[in-house]
């Protein structure tokens, strides 16, 4: 279709923007080479074909936003068919004759679904840009208190949306009009181009001439845009649209609750913007900067400084101000003097919701856990945060309280739990500070031993000789302290028999199942997916009786983490209970705001609201619920206060999944109000139904 | 300007603590050392002047249990050199003590010594003025604030009721910490094995200790009271004068 001349400038214009775009990718990919080792490149085959399936299916963007997700659907479904436009409309420019207008069924269907995908683009492509700049969702926007580079908090964000909105109402758009031209020009509309031929009728008029004039317009706005464009890509979000797969394809792929180990003991963590490893870097190039992440964000819902995404956008234009420097050698620049504050690193949960909900694979949580790392080995830890990881270095626990008490809650039992570390159990339970310590959980514990013993387990613990697992202390960046209560629990364990380890504490789970590594390589199960086996096999016995109406709420390390969803709720309903979900539920469910050590520092001055209380208004916009039930003993403790300084106390109780379970066992009635206590399953004659001793 | 920590190392309080079969000592079957807070604060102090006008800090502790992780710690915090003193044998006491730091500081080179201004164990007196009478040099106590001048530091004591002091103190001097300017640092578990890698601590034989002038007769846990009784009327107090005979 293009005369020579066209030709030839179409030519030229491959070959100067092409280059320019090149030297934009290479340079991105010297620069994410520029950040430390990690392992992300085994089984790549599988990764990549993972990662297209995701894609392809759309899955990380339909968990959230279900609007926006379709609309971005049209557009992405569209531009994946116009692969096969944009090469046929290069055949048609470069080979005289050759249309598909009028060739068959083949061309025919071609024709079909380019006439639909390009007006299903426009209208994707129109409700995004009419959603940004007309609806401006307030998610769009950060808390005052987050720092942000100059330029995207000077609008450079939606700049970058109305640059690429418009370069594809443009391209699509002439390409769609080019295509109306066409059959103008032909006389005659085409029913495999049923839109097109409605708009051709309006050109009907036109002169042969001015028609083929239009049509080389149209190609030129179309194709000749493309090759504009592409330079532009590695300075846009829009770039996502290559380095998204990519990224997803080089996601972590270990457990998500086991952290990358430290790169170099000698400078642990990441003090500056090369500290981190390469995924992150490339992170900042995959960003779409659609806040999801800031918008599930526990810190940045609560009004702390913390925005996972403006740490993304900040790399970013930090890197597209600054990336020639850099390569020349140029110094590294501190994180913390342009991509987030310390208070924002100190305000993160570790909940893990910003990596579940981005849609492009990118995980900052993981940038805030090495920035913790080098301010923690730099000798920065906040003071509330150091005096707690002191205690656990000292005493083992982070209640600064002595090691020796760690079982002194059993003492309130009228059974004596076996020692582990003395005989064989079948189950090592690994209790946890909180379920040890507070005494609002200990009541918890002792209920937990309470069922076990009625079941007829065969249950011990390891007394004064169990440490904190570590959890919370790794995520608090202190790798050393956690290396040393590892090191201390595994050589206890070692000198143990038992078969498998079931915790109280979520956060101890994860550490245990995910994180010890050989130190531990029997099963590690959750209380509540051992209740429900138990149940299941009858070993434990739920009386009939309905027991009211009540939510759950997913803790982080037992849901997101570990998919921990499915048993705590089967249980609370075998429990005659009836369960209510709340909006943010499973996966989306909205942290207690205690992880990742922020349990033991104060709340950061001028929150608006802490994530808790937040969670409980939550709940009490369901109607009347009577519990509000938890399987965390963190959760327990939290939640009870936030019920209380939302000023709901007595409207909803806050209650351990294992009250349930005990109450519906009988084990909390009055003796002699007719319901005897349940035997011991190992006290019965056919004593074979209980566990054997291991 | 150099500067000496005196550290020690005293029963952990959150310990239950019980007197030995002998009735004069603590048991130490139950016992677990810590470092003295206040002593804490004293190598934070320490750790500031070094870092505001540079000179060298050296922590000093007794051997005792656990005392190499302490003195590596205070290494990884950033003191030059940590002498451990051995050998000495049973120490009663403050004065003992006092005189067993001031025998190792002849080995020293320093302007000015910080030690907690108190512990849970000084049972006869307070190490700092005890230390500086030792060593015939001047002692300030309760200290919140040093600054570095020119052979000599400015201070701030606390006084009770929240009255503050400024003195001017010649150097050599002893100053009993209260608190250091900030919070003492947190010194990183995996910077401590570092440390304990690659540094040595610096060993002196112990000389003087038990001179027998000094021992515990009788030590027992407070006596417990009977407690409160509360009231809620002025009838029951009334009730409870009329038993008592009072009225
Ligand atoms: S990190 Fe992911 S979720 Fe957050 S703004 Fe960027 S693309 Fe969106
Ligand atoms: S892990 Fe949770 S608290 Fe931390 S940045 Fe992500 S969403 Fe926010």
């Amino acid at each position: 279709m293009l005369g020579p001349t066209e030709r030839i400038a179409f030519l030229l214009l491959v070959i100067v923007c092409g280059g320019l775009a090149t030297h934009g990718f290479l340079r991105i990919a010297r620069i994410v080479r520029l950040g430390k080792a990690a392992e992300r490149t085994d089984g790549l085959a599988g990764r990549l074909i993972n990662a297209l399936i995701d894609v392809g299916l759309q899955r990380t963007i339909a968990k959230a936003r279900p609007l926006v997700s379709l609309a971005h659907g049209f557009v992405f479904f569209g531009f994946s068919f116009y692969i096969l436009v944009n090469v046929n409309d290069l055949i048609e420019a470069y080979v005289d004759g050759w249309t598909t207008i009028g060739a068959g069924t083949l061309a025919g269907v071609f024709n079909l679904l380019s006439d639909l995908f390009s007006v299903l683009i426009l209208i994707g492509m129109l409700s995004l840009l009419v959603r940004r700049f007309v609806a401006k969702p307030k998610t769009l926007e950060f808390n005052s208190n987050v720092l942000l580079q100059a330029k995207a908090a000077g609008g450079g964000v939606r700049r970058d949306s109305l640059i690429v909105g418009v370069f594809i109402l443009i391209h699509v758009g002439a390409r769609w009009l080019g295509t109306a031209f066409h059959l103008a020009h032909n006389g005659h509309g085409d029913p495999w181009l049923p839109t097109a031929s409605v708009v051709a009728q309006g050109f009907a008029g036109m002169s042969p001439d001015t028609l083929e004039l239009a049509m080389h317009i149209c190609w030129w706005l179309a194709m000749g845009l493309i090759m504009v464009f592409l330079p532009y890509f590695p300075r846009s979000k829009h770039l996502h649209l290559m380095i998204a797969p990519l990224n997803l394809a080089l996601h972590k792929s270990t457990p998500h609750g086991e952290l990358d180990d430290v790169i170099d003991a000698s400078a642990p963590g990441a003090k500056t913007l090369t500290d981190l490893p390469w995924p992150s870097l490339l992170d900042s190039y995959s960003c779409i900067m659609c806040n999801r992440c800031q918008e599930v964000c526990p810190a940045h819902e609560s009004g702390t400084p913390l925005s996972p995404a403006a740490l993304e956008i900040n790399k970013r234009y930090w890197l597209n101000a600054n990336s020639s420097s850099l390569l020349a050698g140029g110094e590294s620049p501190m994180l913390l003097d342009f991509a987030t504050s310390s208070e924002a690193v100190w305000s993160c949960t570790t909940c893990y919701a910003c990596v579940e909900i981005c849609p492009v694979g990118n995980a900052p949580m993981f940038d805030l856990v090495e920035m913790r790392r080098s301010i923690v080995f730099e000798g920065n830890a906040p003071d509330d945060l150091a005096e707690v990881l002191r205690s656990l270095d000292e005493k083992g626990n982070s209640f600064g309280q002595s090691a020796r008490r760690r079982a002194k809650w059993t003492r309130g039992l009228d059974f004596k739990i076996p020692d582990a570390r003395k005989q064989p159990v079948e189950y090592l339970w690994f209790v946890g500070d909180f379920a040890s310590y507070d005494p609002q959980c200990q009541e918890i514990s002792r209920t937990v031993a309470r069922i076990l013993h009625a079941a007829g387990v065969d249950f011990g613990i390891l007394y004064e000789g169990e440490r904190s697992a570590g959890n919370d202390v790794r995520r608090t960046g202190e790798e050393g302290l956690f290396e040393a209560l590892t090191e201390q629990n595994v050589e206890t364990l070692a000198a143990c028999e038992f078969e498998r380890i079931f915790t109280t504490d979520p956060h101890t789970f994860n550490a245990l199942k995910n994180e010890y590594g050989d130190g531990v390589t029997v099963p590690v199960e959750h209380y509540t997916t051992l209740l429900l086996r138990l149940v299941e096999s009858e070993e434990i016995q739920l009386g009939d009786g309905s027991r009211g109406k009540a939510t759950y709420h997913d803790p982080c390390f037992l849901g997101r983490y570990n998919g921990g969803f499915d048993a705590p709720r089967a249980l609370i309903e075998a429990c005659g209970t009836e369960l209510v979900e709340m909006p943010r539920n499973r996966e989306q469910s909205f942290c207690c705001g205690a992880g990742g050590g922020r349990i033991w520092m104060k709340d950061q001055d001028g929150i608006t609201e802490r994530p808790s209380d937040n969670r409980i208004r939550e709940a009490m916009s369901l109607g009347a619920i009577d519990y509000f039930v938890v399987s965390c003993p963190k959760d327990l403790t939290m939640y009870r206060d936030a019920v209380k300084s939302t000023g709901n106390d007595g409207k909803i109780e806050v209650r351990d999944i294992v009250e349930f379970v005990a109450d519906a066992m009988g084990l909390n009635d009055e003796p002699g109000d007719g319901a005897e206590a349940i035997p011991r399953a190992g006290d019965e004659a056919e004593a074979g139904a209980a566990p054997a001793n291991g | 300007m150099n500067t000496v920590v005196l550290l020690k190392r005293v029963p952990d309080l959150v310990e239950d603590l019980e007197v030995d079969s002998s009735g004069t000592a603590l048991d130490s079957e139950h016992l677990k050392l810590t470092l003295n807070e206040f002593d804490d604060h004293a190598l934070e102090q320490a750790l500031l002047l070094k870092e505001g006008g540079g000179g060298e800090v050296t922590a000093v502790a007794l051997d005792s249990e656990d005392v190499d992780k302490m003195l590596f710690t205070a290494l990884a915090k950033g003191a030059d050199r940590a002498l451990k003193i051995t050998g000495t044998g049973a120490v009663n006491g403050t004065s003992e003590l006092a005189e067993v730091f001031a025998q190792a500081l002849g080995s020293v080179n320093y302007d000015l010594v910080l030690t907690g201004v108190q512990a849970s164990d000084d049972i006869d007196g307070q190490l700092a003025p005890t230390v500086a009478a030792k060593l015939s040099v001047p002692c300030i106590e309760v200290i919140t604030g040093v600054e570095a001048g020119d052979g000599s530091v400015t201070v701030h004591k606390e006084y009770a009721g929240g009255v503050l002091a400024e003195f001017e103190m010649t150097l050599p001097g002893v100053l009993g910490i209260q608190a250091a300017a900030q919070s003492p640092r947190y010194a990183p578990v995996s910077k401590v094995r570092q440390i304990q890698d690659s540094a040595t601590l610096d060993e002196v034989a112990g000389a003087g200790g038990d001179n027998g002038k000094f021992s515990i007769v009788v030590m027992t846990p407070p006596e417990t009271g009977e407690g409160a009784q509360m009231l809620e009327s002025v009838e029951e107090l009334i009730a409870v004068l009329d038993s008592k005979g009072v009225i």
